[in-house]
């Protein structure tokens, strides 16, 4: 049969991958509807990486409008954060002279703030603070399989145990505005 | 930005079995030693031994599992000595974790002059420091579980006194790492040599999978379950296809079908259902049929020790990064190990940055093997790019 993507998932680093793809997968995507481009490991900046991929990607989902075909782009916020980090991703479409990302867009743009390990220690039931690096990576990316389970429960409950990392609120939010899940 | 996940990190894999190949006088491998993780992707230039390390793999399995004698093409024959090197001895060792232990098994050949005659001088396997098994110049010396002494006798030099060595209470260690190399499947997939009929079982696959069909039958008969998520991963993979079985096709043999739903009656005849023999799938299918079948047929418990050169051959583009995604799941999330040959820009962008290994020959002919590093820089460039550059040093 031939494969239609329907998620392009445009991501830093394996973490990244790990978390969205196995999300996926909980919340019943088929492992053969996504695929994966992630910057390439030890080289320069990932979120560098990231952000001049974008423009191709967005206009490569343009011209699937209508189709169930999605981008899911996840950078880490930094000292940036979600505003800075959209912000960044507008400037670069207007280099390449594109129309910036809006609400039509079949577009979902995480930016877990501080970081991943931000998100990670929030669904391990810590109280966690967006504006401070230095949570714990993970020694193995797929160590976040059971805090990914614990995401598609809340996110099926449409409920994230408060307070929230409101740069994951923001995600689920716009996810659920995608997909209704 | 955060550090490189490129870094070899041994000791924080869960599914690794074979930690580590030494192997000298084989071939264009001369004290060579490769360290491995629980997915490893091994590239290289073309000759620098990528596949005579899956051959020495594969030729150990086959003596270990009593199939072979050491001067078989399959195995360790004469013709395998390095051509550069004037000495006769080749010697392999593979350390591997099992269970709790981590065992050494070594193996010394010694190829006479006349190019005719060759003998083992030396197996032996270790658990932790305690010696197991040992064969020294045709004695054989056997050990319990607790290290102390068993039985000793006599054996034969020109095959593997430890693959006779019948399984009991008292050597359950030597046991499980016995399964464990049964367990290995090593091959590269000639889908041209793949047929459909099945004469009887193998529990063992060919080096080029030609006794697939063999293989599959037996898989049936030992887990029929996992022949039922082999269908569900091929029904998304192959168009229309619904399900596989074997047919009767003579006294005792079977014929690999694939059945297909055509989702209409096309011709208004009512079919909506047509059969294939597996050897009338194209390549591509016959290819596809075969890489999920190696991550769903599983011998016993949810252990895969996958060693595969090449397996992108044939595979259309879109089915790629789907199988290796599926392929490092399985490394994961189960004890299983797998280890990768390819030359493929999929496969070097997916699995090379966290999982690469290159093979280099440096001075004097000699192999070696490291962790792939990229360099930092700003590039941007995919690994691919750089290995196709040759920049990725």
């Amino acid at each position: 049969m031939s494969r239609s993507v329907r998620v392009v998932l445009l991501c830093e680093d394996r973490q990244h991958e790990a978390f969205v793809t196995r999300f996926l997968r909980e919340a019943g995507w088929e492992r053969r509807s996504f695929r994966v481009e992630r910057a390439p490991a030890g080289r320069g900046s990932a979120e560098q990486y990231v952000r001049e991929r974008f423009p191709a990607e967005l206009q490569a989902v343009r011209t699937k409008r209508g189709e169930r075909a999605y981008l899911f782009v996840m950078v880490d916020g930094d000292a940036q954060g979600p505003t800075g980090r959209m912000g960044s991703l507008e400037a670069i479409c207007g280099e390449y002279g594109i129309s910036p990302p809006d609400e039509s867009d079949q577009l979902l743009v995480c930016v877990p703030t501080w970081n991943i390990e931000t998100w990670l220690a929030y669904l391990r039931g810590e109280s966690v603070d967006e504006t401070r690096s230095g949570y714990p990576r993970l020694d193995r990316p797929r160590d976040c399989a059971p805090l990914v389970k614990e995401l598609v429960e809340m996110c099926s409950d449409r409920a994230l145990r408060t307070p929230s990392p409101p740069s994951l609120q923001a995600t689920c939010t716009r996810y659920q505005q995608l997909f209704g899940g | 930005m955060r550090p490189s996940d490129c870094e070899y990190r041994p000791g924080v894999t869960m599914g690794r079995v074979i930690e580590r190949v030494y192997i000298h006088n084989y071939k264009c491998l001369v004290n060579f030693e490769l360290r491995l993780n629980e997915t490893v992707l091994l590239l290289g230039a073309n000759g620098v031994g990528k596949t005579a390390v899956l051959d020495v793999l594969y030729g150990l399995r086959k003596l270990l599992t009593g199939e072979a004698k050491i001067t078989d093409r399959v195995a360790f024959h004469p013709s395998t000595l390095t051509r550069w090197q004037a000495r006769r001895m080749q010697q392999f060792s593979i350390q591997a974790v099992v269970g709790d232990d981590t065992f050494t098994y070594r193996l010394v050949i010694e190829h006479m002059d006349d190019g005719r005659r060759s003998r083992i001088v030396d197996e032996s396997l270790v658990a932790d420091g305690t010696t197991l098994f040992s064969f020294d110049f045709g004695d054989v010396q056997l050990f319990r579980d607790d290290g102390s002494e068993g039985p000793t006798y006599k054996a034969d030099w020109s095959e593997s006194a430890l693959a006779r060595v019948v399984p009991q209470a008292s050597n359950t260690r030597l046991t499980a790492f016995m399964s464990a190399i049964q367990d290995m499947v090593v091959c590269t997939i000639r889908p041209s040599l793949l047929g459909a009929e099945s004469t009887g079982e193998d529990r063992q696959l060919n080096r080029d999978a030609d006794n697939f069909a063999n293989w599959y039958r037996q898989a049936v008969l030992e887990n029929p379950s996992s022949t039922r998520s082999h269908v569900e991963a091929l029904r998304p993979v192959i168009e229309g296809f619904n399900d596989l079985h074997l047919q009767k096709s003579g006294l005792d043999s079977r014929a690999l079908m694939l059945d297909f739903d055509t989702g209409e009656d096309v011709d208004g005849l009512n079919r909506t259902h047509y059969e294939l023999r597996f050897d009338e799938l194209s390549d591509g299918h016959r290819t596809l049929v075969v890489l999920y079948a190696l991550l769903h047929l599983r011998r016993k418990g949810d252990r895969v020790l996958l060693f595969i050169d090449e397996p992108d051959n044939f595979v259309a583009l879109p089915e790629i990064q789907p199988w290796l995604m599926a392929l490092v799941d399985l490394c994961e999330e189960t004890p299983s190990q797998a280890l990768v040959c390819s030359h493929h820009p999929e496969l070097i962008d997916y699995l090379g940055p966290d999982h690469g290994i290159v093979m280099r020959r440096e001075a004097a002919a000699v192999t070696t093997a490291a962790p792939l590093a990229p360099p930092s820089s700003e590039n941007g460039l995919k690994l691919s790019e750089l290995v196709a550059r040759g920049w990725e040093r």
